[in-house]
């Protein structure tokens, strides 16, 4: 979350809106982003519909859900989804800008 | 489980944000790229 925040704007260039969903309440959120000053859009998920609808992964053995990571382009079309095994399993932004960069290029240009 | 394909249109869904306004995916559409992060947990 820390990297995100610190490259926020690298993310509003690309004309890129993020979006979290997690499994706390609204209080847990509200708190959160208070704390860490965050511009992103924070969507509270306890009954997990979302997460399940998007197939996050629960890893019994590791006590938790593993990260999970998808771009979703203007046309509403997931151009990029990322599955992490593990806690640490995040892709680095300067990926996640490679994606967007091309999904920005026009077609043919 | 089910899972987001590749190319395909994203699932839309609607949820609260924490400050109460509904958030709907299709409000992006035309608007915005997305970034959704599935997050673990506060920790």
């Amino acid at each position: 979350m820390a990297q995100l925040r610190h490259d926020y704007s690298e993310f509003v260039s690309r004309h890129a809106q993020i979006i979290i969903i997690g499994p706390e309440d609204a209080a847990a959120f509200a708190s959160y982003w208070q704390q860490h000053d965050l511009p992103f859009i924070g969507l509270p998920d306890p009954k997990a519909s979302v997460l399940k609808l998007y197939g996050q992964e629960v890893n019994l053995f590791k006590l938790g859900r593993m990260p999970a990571q998808v771009i979703v382009d203007r046309a509403g079309i997931a151009r990029f989804v990322h599955y992490g095994h593990s806690m640490s399993d995040i892709p680095a932004n300067t990926e996640v800008f490679a994606l967007l960069d091309e999904i920005n290029t026009p077609t043919g240009a | 489980m089910p899972k987001v394909s590749l190319n395909a249109p994203a699932p839309d869904f609607t949820l609260t944000d924490f400050k109460g306004q509904p958030v709907h995916l299709s409000d992006f559409k035309g608007q915005a790229n997305l970034l959704l992060v599935f997050n673990r947990g506060f920790v």
